[in-house]
């Protein structure tokens, strides 16, 4: 099956070092997908060229098989949530949410429709507050519904949840994730934190370096990065490099680099020795911080009553990731 | 002085200055039959009404020429962009007076344009002549699009560009964000430059006495009414033109909308395009060029025309002989260096009084509280004497902005032609302190402006961090707050510099033999028919300007 939306070999060249691309990413009809990466990976650059704030030096941009490289954002139909909202200062709630309905026929029709759309998002009866009024998550809902409003095609996020009150940012989260799911629609949203894209994507699109590193299901991440970037770049991760005791002793030869999930690392009573040189309990678990005898440092996720500081131990792994080393 | 009498005193000074002599004049002004023979005479409300229909013309023209101009340079790229946008600005270092004798020279009935029209066609007379209402519109349009430009392309810079993005995600074509997004944001900028200019105009004296031959305005009308020896119907007309301009403000202010506006978008502003096509690129740069050759004709007219000598040039069609002869005889004649040394030391002391009224102002409606003990804390909103006394010491400051200048010349004359101490009048009129007194209450709003906003960016805590390392009120005054407002206080104190040094509006109504101004000199000059000595002072004042207004931009 064609997926719904394809970015096709799609290129972006800012300077002979800054780029983004070739990227080649589809996304099924209803499914949300995270863009994942660290600040400059170019995740924001993938949005903008999809809703055509920026033209690709290549490639193709293809929404429910129409080709939409060439066209202007305002015909392409993509609803866009920005960080910061860009919610007009000069117009009401129901102004903003009514901005991208067109002319109906009928009178009444686009107000009907204001009122449907912001009783989704649990803003019923706000069409006359001024924006500056609201709270930062009523803006944000504001700005979603001001998106949805002329039933776009593609919903864009920028950094959705950036700018609300960690508090607040994990239910959120997931009544965003319901409302997406009701109203169905096709989105792609931009994070640089793990746990919000695990979260509120259905897969997660890792990108680095204007590079596409792996596309998959959270676990699938988790469990089988594709490159050593992915798997230290999701989740917390122990990195040893080849060629020192440590590493032979962990099963790595020449030429390769380890990555031992903290919960992947067991005390045990022979394996790599190590002193525990910190703890930090978190409840139902603790963190500890054991230092080999080549002075590396690995980080065990244990039970919070496994050792206490200072105690000589025996790491044992679990499972351990291998990777080819980078050339440097 | 103790502190808690500080505010009320302060108030009242400036109300001294401010208000009494307005108050005086509408006094004096429904005295006496002088109402009466204002409202049966038409030619005065034929003057209001051109003052009024000028000045709505004027802010048409000015938007129409300022605000593309600002999209231009602030939204595309194009070679010499950079150069061009500021040379743009150069009307202003232009002194309305000097403007319109550059205008004079350069498009009057024998001027350059007209001379050339005449010698290329082989006319026998002047081909036109630059006078009535339409002469007046172009040294407006030309002296005040400024306005709308600078304020437009300040604006634009600080719109949002996700909120433009925001309006093409939702179908919203070029057109239509304009309309509905990016001219709705502009609105507190494009109401502030049309009251600006509508204020300007309205009080424009120079270019209506200089072109408008049997066209009168109020301001021209004000003048020749008082030179008739008619003070009585001066008064009223006063009173008249001071009631449009209130009634302009404050319809122009219910315009301008609240300042909250921008305070939604944290985005940067749009990025420059740049224009691809190399011929419409080519196209843009050219009119760039040619439009800054079209701006920067008055000041070469005028450099070209002090170095005429007296009576060299009669049918040519550019002047026959140059030299340097009529600055020698500005520097080497005593009575002819006087204009200068008059207006240099008027507007230095009206500068600095303007400065050091705006500070206290500063100090006392918005300075920080001096930490002392703590004492029982007062209830809960009550508003403190600061609170109290900022609304009446801001308006008092911003009040003479919104009176042209002709009508406190006249409130001026009018009180202190009177020797009464206990009424707080005494005879000025004749001595040489009046006219920058004048300068000096018309020149508070530009440097209390500033400083009120330097005071209004200090942060609170600065003070009680000095006063927590122990300084005083003074040590904090002078170590810390002045150091912070210096930028402040070098932007106002140079504006108002400048305004008082080309002033003609309030001079003509003022001067004496002893203070004549450079303005007043000019236009004896050219009565005389000195246009080469007129042109040099002109020079000097333009170079002047330039000098200050350049130093007081340094950051």
């Amino acid at each position: 099956m064609t997926p719904f939306v394809l970015l096709d070999g799609v290129h972006k060249q800012w300077s002979p070092t800054v780029r983004v691309g070739p990227l080649l990413l589809g996304i099924p009809r209803g499914e949300i997908v995270a863009l994942l990466g660290p600040s400059g990976s170019g995740k924001t650059t993938v949005l903008r060229l999809l809703a055509g704030f920026e033209a690709p030096d290549a490639g193709r941009l293809v929404i429910d098989g129409e080709d939409v490289t060439a066209l202007p954002p305002a015909r392409r139909r993509c609803g866009m949530v920005f960080q910061h909202y860009a919610l007009f200062p000069h117009l009401d709630v129901g102004g903003n949410v009514a901005f991208g309905l067109k002319g109906s026929p009928e009178p009444g029709a686009a107000g009907q429709k204001v009122a449907e759309v912001l009783a989704l998002v649990g803003l019923a009866g706000f069409e006359g507050r001024k924006v500056q009024e609201l709270s930062g998550g009523q803006q944000q809902r504001v700005a979603l519904a001001r998106a949805l409003a002329p039933e776009p095609r593609v919903l864009l996020l920028d950094e959705p949840l950036s700018n609300l009150d960690p508090t607040l940012r994990e239910r959120t989260r997931r009544e965003l994730r319901a409302l997406i799911k009701r109203v169905g629609i096709t989105t792609l949203f931009v994070t640089h934190e793990q746990e919000e894209a695990f979260d509120l994507g259905d897969r997660v699109a890792v990108l680095n370096d204007g590079r596409l590193e792996q596309v998959g299901a959270a676990d699938e991440l988790y469990e089988r990065p594709a490159s050593l970037f992915v798997a230290t770049f999701v989740g917390r991760a122990n990195v040893v490099r080849g060629g020192g005791a440590t590493a032979r002793a962990l099963g790595a030869h020449d030429g390769e680099v380890l990555v031992v999930r903290p919960e992947r690392l067991r005390f045990a009573d022979a394996g790599v020795p190590g002193t525990v040189r910190e703890r930090r309990y978190t409840g139902a678990a603790a963190f500890y911080q054991v230092e080999t005898e080549r002075g590396e440092r690995l980080e065990v996720l244990a039970g919070p009553e496994a050792a206490r500081v200072g105690d000589r131990v025996y790491l044992e792994p679990a499972g351990v990731l291998t990777f080819p080393e980078e050339r440097a | 002085m103790s502190a808690r009498l500080a505010r009320p005193a302060f108030t009242l000074l400036l109300a001294w200055l401010v208000l009494y002599p307005v108050a005086i004049v509408v006094a004096d002004s429904v005295r006496g039959d002088a109402v009466a023979t204002f409202v049966s005479r038409p030619g005065e409300w034929g003057a209001l009404w051109a003052s009024l229909w000028i000045s709505l013309a004027s802010v048409a023209l000015a938007a129409a020429i300022g605000v593309p101009l600002a999209f231009l340079f602030e939204w595309l790229e194009f070679p010499g962009r950079k150069a061009l946008g500021s040379l743009i600005a150069l009307p202003a270092v232009l002194p309305p007076f000097v403007g319109v004798l550059a205008f004079l020279f350069l498009y009057g009935e024998s001027g350059f344009v007209a001379r050339a029209v005449q010698a290329v066609f082989g006319l026998r007379g002047p081909p036109w002549r630059l006078q009535g209402a339409g002469a007046i519109l172009l040294v407006h349009a030309y002296s005040m699009y400024v306005y709308f430009y600078l304020l437009t392309r300040a604006g634009l810079a600080k719109l949002d560009a996700s909120m433009l993005e925001a309006a093409h995600a939702l179908g919203a074509g070029r057109w239509e964000t304009l309309r509905r997004v990016t001219l709705p944001l502009l609105r507190p900028s494009l109401a502030g430059a049309a009251l600006l200019v509508f204020m300007t105009a309205l009080g424009s004296f120079s270019a209506p006495y200089v072109f408008g031959g049997g066209f009168r305005v109020m301001t021209t009308q004000i003048v020749a009414t008082k030179l008739n020896g008619e003070l009585p119907l001066a008064m009223v007309e006063t009173v008249a033109l001071a009631l449009v301009a209130a009634l302009g403000l404050a319809l122009l202010r219910r315009t301008e909308g609240d300042e909250l506006l921008a305070a939604l978008g944290k985005g940067a502003a749009p990025p420059r395009r740049p224009i691809r096509r190399a011929p419409i690129r080519a196209l843009a740069a050219t009119a760039g060029w040619l439009f800054t050759v079209l701006l920067l004709l008055p000041h070469l007219t005028l450099a070209l025309v002090s170095l005429v000598p007296y009576s060299s040039w009669t049918t040519e069609a550019l002047p026959p002989v140059l030299s340097f002869v009529n600055y020698q005889r500005l520097f080497g004649e005593p009575e002819r260096l006087r204009p200068l040394v008059n207006s240099l030391w008027m507007a230095a002391a009206s500068t600095l009084g303007a400065v050091a009224l705006a500070l206290a102002a500063g100090a006392l409606a918005r300075g920080q509280r001096a930490p002392r003990a703590p004492r029982a804390p007062r209830a809960l909103h009550a508003p403190s004497p600061r609170d109290r006394w900022r609304g009446p010491i801001e308006t008092l400051i911003a009040l003479p902005w919104a009176l042209p200048g002709t009508v406190f010349a006249i409130a001026l004359t009018t009180t202190f032609s009177v020797h009464a101490p206990l009424a707080l009048r005494w005879v000025l009129v004749g001595t040489v302190f009046l006219l920058p007194l004048a300068y000096l209450v018309r020149n508070l709003p530009i440097t209390g402006r500033a400083v009120l906003a330097g005071y209004r960016q200090l942060d609170p805590a600065l003070a009680e961090a000095a006063a927590s390392l122990g300084a005083g009120r003074w040590t904090t005054f002078r170590r810390v707050t002045l150091p912070l407002l210096r930028p402040a206080l070098a932007a106002g104190g140079s504006l108002a510099f400048v305004a008082a040094l080309g002033d003609f509006v309030t001079s003509i109504v003022l001067y004496t033999y002893d203070n004549r101004p450079i303005s007043i000199e000019i236009m004896s000059s050219l009565r005389l028919n000195e246009l080469g000595v007129a042109a040099a002072f002109g020079v000097i004042l333009m170079l002047v300007s330039a000098l200050v207004l350049g130093f007081g931009a340094r950051r």
